[in-house]
């Protein structure tokens, strides 16, 4: 393949291009030749109309598919709304609701709870499982596809795996755990164990983030290491000089990604609670979970989308101060890049 | 992602010590790779192991750790006691007209996203990218009345449809990545002979994209197999049901038959797994670029 790129940087009238001439080829001057500030501005329109034309599948998708809900969501939050009849207003009863609601309070709560615990955790494990394979091992290829599996497991899947090996009686976890004279909890079916038991499941999955934090260590140049091996640079401090600061952008973009699963955390919830939505006391009631409860239970799509907006700001508030706090902890090394 | 060989330093040229001192270094780096590996993998062979137990076996306490005799007969039973064979089929055509759509609209809003230059064109690209932060649920309400509406609830079209129009923003940013790669001379070798970009994307770009392309059938086939949120939402037949919401109906049906769970568990994981394992390469490197924004 690289020949060919090589052939294509080879002057444009190349004749072994000639047969990419398109059907009109023949009867039109060439562009190049009518080079003048108004040929300039013609094909600058041009391009503009076709480069809109190319991405015009895409606009109408946004339109329809993002831009439209979106701010349908907004007018549905100040409505009466069952999704069938005629929404109306309403003002700002859904919002006040929402304060007065104590599910609502449980729910945030629980999200939180999770987000802060699950983040900081599968970041940490993540990294250190990428510069473990970033070390010089024989089989690194091995050992990254089986950190991996996991996380193309079906969630489904994994939930339910989760639930009967975390089972309080007949699971493998709290047999394990006789064995070594210590006594298991009841997991997912206790009120303080249930929301470790879904970040053990969570961590269970982190290989994406993994994968990419190795990618991103693989293009740290060898030479900063070696300049600071002479310098007798410790291991910790050329992790905390030179790696952490070179892969911060990388750093960045796995948190807000793992965040924003985090905010909506779901289907994992929706499967081991199947038959008890909100798990023991409440305990795992995810803000998600709970709008999709008013929306497709209770039919309260109004309440719903003054839950979703409020969903939209979170993720956005935390994403702001996340891009607003890297200014000063992630390092740009190429400038205004691509 | 080639993996960077280390050019390791001759070890009979190191004192005994100091390659001792490596040899115990490397067990501990693989001490700890293999135990991370088993609990990677531990809950996966758990759940093949529990899968070919009795009933009575399984919830035996305390716990029997290989299936005797191994039951195969889980299988057949849970997977002719609900369309399973069903299911399977949805999934595939749901995987298959999801595939097509991205296909035919990332890459070519890829394609002007990249190989045309217009004013606005970063502008907008941005705004593509920043959907992403949009989370599902904050725009799903008008988008299922919206649906509703125009009686497309029920069956797969609310999940397809979209995907003609850009919707997986992941694959057209993966596709302009890999666009970007190109050299412009390319393109400007044909335009100046007379082609039109139609013709540059058809004839140039899409030949020479084949491994990103790969990559993009690769990452829709995954997503489809596993959503389990979009047909929770719009599909309310079962005999339309896709793998993930008929697996979530065994789990109800059968609860306390944990080797019938895990059986229906393990078929509809396997072939996701070894899919993974074939395209493993492809597929990481995919991760890799969606996270660095390198090829």
């Amino acid at each position: 393949m690289t020949g060919r790129r090589g052939e294509g940087a080879t002057p444009v009238t190349s004749p072994r291009l000639r047969h990419l001439r398109g059907p009109s080829a023949h009867a039109r001057p060439r562009r190049q030749e009518r080079r003048g500030p108004r040929a300039g501005a013609v094909q600058r329109r041009l391009s503009t109309r076709n480069g809109l034309l190319f991405v015009s599948p895409w606009i109408i998708g946004f339109l329809a598919f993002f831009a439209y809900p979106f701010v349908a969501t907004v007018y549905y939050s100040f409505t009466n709304f069952n999704g069938v009849s005629a929404p109306h207003l309403v003002g700002f009863a859904n919002y006040s609701a929402m304060l007065h609601d104590p599910l609502v309070r449980t729910a945030l709560f629980n999200t939180f709870y999770y987000t802060v615990i699950e983040l900081p955790l599968s970041t940490a494990i993540a990294l250190g499982l990428a510069l473990l394979l970033n070390l010089d091992v024989k089989g690194r290829a091995v050992y990254r596809t089986i950190f991996y599996i996991p996380s193309v497991v079906p969630l489904v899947a994994s939930s339910m795996i989760f639930v009967w090996i975390f089972n309080p009686t007949a699971g493998i976890v709290n047999d394990l755990l006789h064995g070594l004279h210590i006594p298991g909890p009841n997991w997912f079916f206790s009120i303080s164990w249930s929301k470790p038991s879904f970040v053990l499941l969570g961590l269970w999955g982190l290989g994406q983030p993994m994968v990419i934090f190795l990618a991103a260590l693989q293009g740290v140049p060898r030479e900063l290491y070696e300049a600071a091996n002479l310098d007798g640079a410790s291991a910790f401090r050329r992790l905390r000089a030179v790696t952490i600061p070179l892969i911060s952008p990388v750093i960045l973009f796995n948190v807000i990604q793992q965040l924003v699963l985090c905010i909506s955390y779901f289907t994992q919830a929706q499967v081991i609670e199947s038959s008890d939505i909100g798990g023991p006391g409440n305990s795992t009631w995810f803000f998600v979970q709970y709008l999709y409860e008013q929306a497709f239970s209770f039919l309260k799509m109004g309440y719903a989308s003054a839950l979703g907006f409020v969903l939209f700001l979170l993720t956005g508030i935390v994403t702001v101060v996340l891009f607003r706090s890297s200014r000063r902890w992630v390092f740009y090394s190429g400038g205004p890049g691509d | 992602m080639t993996d960077v060989l280390v050019p390791t330093r001759r070890r009979s040229s190191l004192p005994p010590g100091r390659a001792r001192h490596r040899l115990v270094r490397s067990l501990a780096k693989h001490a700890v790779l293999v135990a991370v590996s088993v609990v990677a993998g531990f809950p996966l062979v758990w759940m093949f192991l529990t899968s070919l137990k009795s009933s009575h076996q399984a919830l035996a306490v305390p716990v029997v750790w290989w299936p005797h005799p191994f039951v195969w007969a889980n299988y057949p039973q849970v997977l002719t006691a609900v369309p399973f064979y069903r299911f399977f089929l949805n999934t595939v055509m749901y995987a298959a007209i999801t595939i097509i759509g991205v296909c035919l609209s990332s890459s070519l809003v890829a394609y002007g996203f990249s190989r045309i230059s217009w004013r606005g064109r970063n502008l907008l690209f941005y705004v593509m990218v920043s959907t992403l932060l949009v989370p599902f649920f904050a725009t799903l309400i008008p988008l299922f009345v919206m649906y509703k509406r125009f009686h497309m609830v029920g069956w797969y079209l609310p999940l397809t449809v979209p995907t003609f129009f850009g919707s997986s923003v992941f694959s057209t940013f993966l596709l302009r990545q890999f666009f970007m790669t190109i050299p412009a001379s390319m393109s400007d070798a044909a335009r100046v002979d007379g082609a039109n970009e139609l013709y540059i994307y058809r004839r140039i770009v899409l030949p020479m994209a084949k491994p990103a392309m790969a990559t993009v059938v690769l990452f829709q086939f995954i997503y489809s197999w596993n959503d389990y949120i979009g047909p929770l939402v719009y599909i309310n037949d079962t005999s339309w049901y896709p793998l993930s919401l008929g697996l979530y109906q065994v789990l109800g049906t059968y609860q306390t038959s944990w080797p019938w769970v895990m059986a229906a568990a393990s078929a509809a994981t396997a072939p996701i797994v070894i899919l993974f394992f074939l395209t493993q390469r492809v597929f990481l490197h995919g991760i890799a670029i969606q996270g660095t924004g390198e090829k």
